[in-house]
């Protein structure tokens, strides 16, 4: 439960240290190498640990073993999600949980800050990416491909003394 | 069919483009919803707080959730297994070549611009459900309080949505 950071310790405890099948450094690189990919960070790090193991076929069953129990547990919600949903108190519910949502996002964002916007590149970046998502209709998968290729110019263009700068 | 393959391909560039972990995939789902109409905003958020409290990664509980609600368990199938196919193809890529990737300076580089553009996003989607959602003076008082309360001790999600959801409750029903 609850999402992506959760699962480290977890994944810990169950792969290193019941099942011996990876070592705690293998464990971080996938961990790592995941949150620097696109899609869910707890999809990346199976697919990573299963096909380390057993190639594509593991790599297929560990995503299966992750997804399989949200997935039935989701449908089920839903179908019991659409019976309920107009009782007033219902509403009322989702009502208020529409704030802890927000509270979480906030939270999230405030963490995401932290890791990610630490020199003026990254506040230039953040800047000019908030302003194109807030005012314009533009879909964020073309502000994401924008920063991609900001990126590499300026990876292009920066000298290797300053490589450390962008390691952080 | 032509729905189903919107449905697909959706989550498919969802699997290709969203940086950062769970709620990264949001501002694209934020995306959907403004286009789309397969679900409302409202729903979303009603969505991301049933993923939240279910076992397993949010970026897919939703994708599982969306896809459900647009069409069935087929939807909820195909919705899912798109999302995961981009992770599918690039972690094949990626542990095939791992030195050089984690190496190379232009990686690095488009790293060091895609981490704050997550961010950016992400901002931007609580700034639209901030202005677009219902709140009330209630709800503000109790975000405020929720933040106040973040800075002096980390809680879990479940305490957040917990909470909110009695208040919302005791609220519609006393007041």
């Amino acid at each position: 439960m609850g999402g992506g950071y959760v699962i480290l310790p977890l994944l810990t405890s169950e792969l290193v240290d019941k099942k011996k099948w990876i070592s705690q450094e293998e464990l971080c690189e996938y961990y790592a190498l995941s949150s620097s990919l696109p899609g869910v960070i707890a999809a990346n790090t199976a697919l990573f640990t299963g096909r380390k193991l057993a190639g594509a076929k593991g790599a297929i069953a560990a995503i299966t073993g992750v997804i399989t129990p949200a997935f039935l547990a989701i449908i089920l919600l839903a179908a019991l999600l659409s019976e309920i949903v107009d009782y007033p108190a219902v509403q009322n519910i989702f009502w208020g949980v529409g704030i802890g949502v927000i509270a979480l996002l906030i939270l999230a964002v405030r963490e995401m800050w932290a890791k990610c916007v630490f020199d003026k590149f990254s506040f230039a970046v953040y800047l000019v990416a908030l302003v194109l998502a807030l005012t314009g209709k533009i879909s964020p998968a073309y502000i994401v491909i924008g920063a991609i290729l900001i990126g590499v110019v300026k990876a292009k263009f920066t000298s290797k003394c300053d490589g450390r700068e962008v390691e952080r | 069919m032509k729905l189903y393959l919107q449905l697909f391909f959706q989550f498919f560039h969802i699997g290709v483009f969203s940086f950062g972990g769970g709620y990264a995939t949001l501002p694209f789902l934020y995306d959907i919803a403004e286009k789309y109409r397969w679900y409302s905003v409202k729903q979303l958020t009603d969505m991301l707080a049933v993923s939240s409290i279910t076992p397993g990664p949010v970026g897919i509980n939703v994708a599982t959730f969306a896809g459900y609600t647009t069409s069935g368990v087929l939807g909820a199938v195909i919705a899912t297994c798109a999302i995961i196919l981009p992770s599918f193809i690039i972690v094949t890529v990626v542990s095939e070549i791992l030195d050089k990737f984690k190496t190379n300076k232009y990686v690095q580089g488009a790293l060091s611009a895609i981490k704050p553009t997550g961010c950016a996003l992400l901002s931007a989607v609580g700034v639209k459900l901030l202005v677009t959602s219902n709140l009330h003076i209630s709800g503000i008082v109790l975000l405020v309080l929720f933040l106040a309360l973040s800075y002096k001790k980390k809680l879990d999600p479940l305490f957040y949505l917990g909470g909110s959801a009695i208040f919302g409750y005791l609220w519609g029903k006393f007041i």
